[in-house]
Parts: C-alpha cells; sequence; structure tokens
C-alpha cells in the first residue's frame, strides 16, 4: 500500500461512448502494461461498478472499449488458478494480495451470456497493475456459461405461470 | 523464416533466456520443450487466437448490447458459499473488487429477475461446454 499521499484528489476526465464523460480519481486507474490481448492500444482502465455481480472495465484511452467483468470468486473452489507470480508487467510476488476478473461476453440473449474461465485478468492489488493470464487447460472454458438452458426455460416459465395450487401429476412412476 | 533442423534431445536458444529442446518425435507429433523465464508467455497459437476471439467478441458485445441490463442479480456465482466462507488458505486473493472500482457509477439499472440454478445447484459437469469454434453472430 505504497500511495496513500498527495495526489489523492487529482481527478482524471475521459470518455466513454457508453456512459458520456466521466470523471474518476487518478488513483483509480488500473494499468495494463500490456493490455489486454487484442487491444494492446490501450494499457489503462478504471472499473466502474454495475449492478452485482457485474462490473465495468472501461479504458480510458479508449471511449470505445469496456469490458463487462465478474469477480473470479463467483466461480467458486473449482476454478482453481494460480497468480503469475513473477509476472513482470504487474511485479507479482508471493505475498501481494490481488484480483480476478473473468471477462464476460454478453450476449444479445443475455441468458447465453457467457464467461471466459480460460483467461482472467489478475490485478496485482499493490500497485493496481494487471495482466491477461491464459490457461491452457481443458477444465476452463472461454465460453462458460452464465446461466444454463434449464435456468432459462424455468425462469421463463415462472413468469408466465403461477403454479395453480391444486394441480396434481397422475403419474406413480417415478 | 529461419528453418533449422533438429534431432530428439538437441536444443536450441532463442536470445539468452529461452531454450527449445526437441523431446520426441511420436508419429506426426513433436514434443518440444521450452525453458524460459518465468514472465515470458508462451501459447498454443490455437489457444492465442480463441483468447484473442474472445476478448474482441466480448467488447464488441458491450458496445452493441444493452442486454446486460437484464443480467444482473440475477447470477449468483458458481459454488460460490464454500469458497466466500473463509478465506480459503489464508490466501492473497482478494474477493471484494469494491477497492478496485471507484465512483461514478454508470446509471444502469435493470431489474431483478429469476434466480439462477447456480443458486440451489453446484454446477454439475456443465462446466466445459461443447466450445463452438470460430465467430458467433451478435
Amino acid at each position: 500500500m505504497s500511495d496513500e499521499s498527495a495526489e489523492k484528489q487529482e481527478l482524471i476526465t475521459f470518455a466513454s461512448t457508453r456512459f458520456g464523460e466521466l470523471q474518476v480519481p487518478a488513483e483509480s486507474v488500473i494499468e495494463f502494461p500490456s493490455g489486454v490481448i487484442g487491444f494492446s492500444h490501450t494499457t489503462q482502465y478504471v472499473m466502474l461498478e454495475h449492478k452485482h455481480p457485474f462490473s465495468w472495465l472501461h479504458s480510458v484511452q479508449d471511449a470505445n472499449l469496456a469490458f463487462v467483468v465478474v469477480d473470479g470468486f463467483e466461480f467458486g473452489q473449482q476454478f482453481d488458478v494460480k497468480p503469475p507470480i513473477g509476472n513482470k508487467d504487474t511485479d507479482m510476488r508471493e505475498d501481494d494480495e490481488y484480483a480476478i476478473l473473468i471477462i464476460v461476453t454478453v450476449r444479445s440473449d443475455p441468458r447465453l451470456t457467457t464467461a471466459n474461465l480460460k483467461a482472467p485478468l489478475f490485478v496485482n492489488m499493490r500497485n493496481r497493475r494487471g495482466v491477461q493470464v491464459i490457461f491452457d487447460d481443458p477444465r476452463y472454458s472461454t465460453r462458460f456459461p452464465l446461466w444454463s438452458e434449464d435456468s432459462q426455460k424455468n425462469a421463463e416459465q415462472a413468469t408466465t405461470e403461477q403454479a395453480p395450487a391444486g394441480q396434481k401429476s397422475e403419474d406413480g412412476s417415478k | 523464416m529461419l528453418i533449422l533442423t533438429r534431432k530428439p534431445g538437441e536444443s536450441l536458444y532463442i536470445g539468452d533466456d529461452v531454450k527449445v529442446t526437441i523431446v520426441e518425435i511420436k508419429g506426426n507429433q513433436i514434443r518440444v520443450g521450452i525453458d524460459a523465464p518465468a514472465d515470458l508467455r508462451i501459447y498454443r497459437e490455437e489457444i492465442y487466437k480463441q483468447i484473442l476471439e474472445e476478448n474482441k467478441s466480448a467488447a464488441e458485445a458491450v458496445m452493441s448490447g444493452s442486454a446486460l441490463e437484464q443480467l444482473s442479480g440475477t447470477w449468483k456465482g458458481v459454488g460460490r458459499e464454500d469458497s466466500q466462507s473463509g478465506s480459503r488458505e489464508k490466501g492473497s486473493r482478494t474477493t471484494g473488487l469494491s477497492s478496485l472500482s471507484r465512483q461514478p457509477q454508470p446509471q444502469v439499472f435493470m431489474k431483478r429477475k429469476k434466480r439462477s440454478r447456480f443458486d440451489e445447484d453446484e454446477e454439475d459437469g456443465k462446466k466445459v461446454p461443447p466450445e463452438t469454434e470460430g465467430e458467433q453472430e451478435s
């Protein structure tokens, strides 16, 4: 925790095609020295809160560029990725506190939305620097569905039909 | 492109730090060993491209879509209870992203919908869906 110091109040202003002009404390910037893979032209991002559990990772330098992200913790213990100790972009050390951000791909039908577990972003909390790491591991998909197909159906049914109270299923077979 | 011929067991250096060794040749497969600094990122090409494409899809979808407004509040994570309650290994992985995010909040509101199935179940082998490679349309 190095920089609780002077320019705490300094604000930066940047443009967003989605949100208009935004102003955030300069200290809130997260630096990705290598960028997000495929987007090396922009290295500075800020996190904007969306409704839980989603957040925006918005580029400071590119008004068009933003990702929807979700905390890696939301994926539980099965999602057990190790931080990139020794990584130069983040100066990641054994005892550093870090956050994991998972990039979400929002589909036109939002319930088909997926999360990219194969390539999480690690942010070192000590220096607010981040890196995207690829895990070449078949357990982790680039398109992990947040909502399953059954849950879609259930959700639709539940909204349209209020389960009639007296109705019984007549089969005894199961 | 520089092309070199090597036999199994032989190596070559790329700069001072990277050593590439042909470990084994088996049929039409070649096993390659790489000694390199830990921070050097090494990926199989197809994986790298897959990530590239997915990142681009994610960014484009955000630009075009207002779909996200329907999302929030309905997804409760996967098997989150266990990981949330108590730090798993006095680890250094932090959960609250709040320390990362700052005001102003974007003024996007959305209404709550049904709970996701992840509320009840732990994920049930659904973890690795058949992946549709290539492009998807928006």
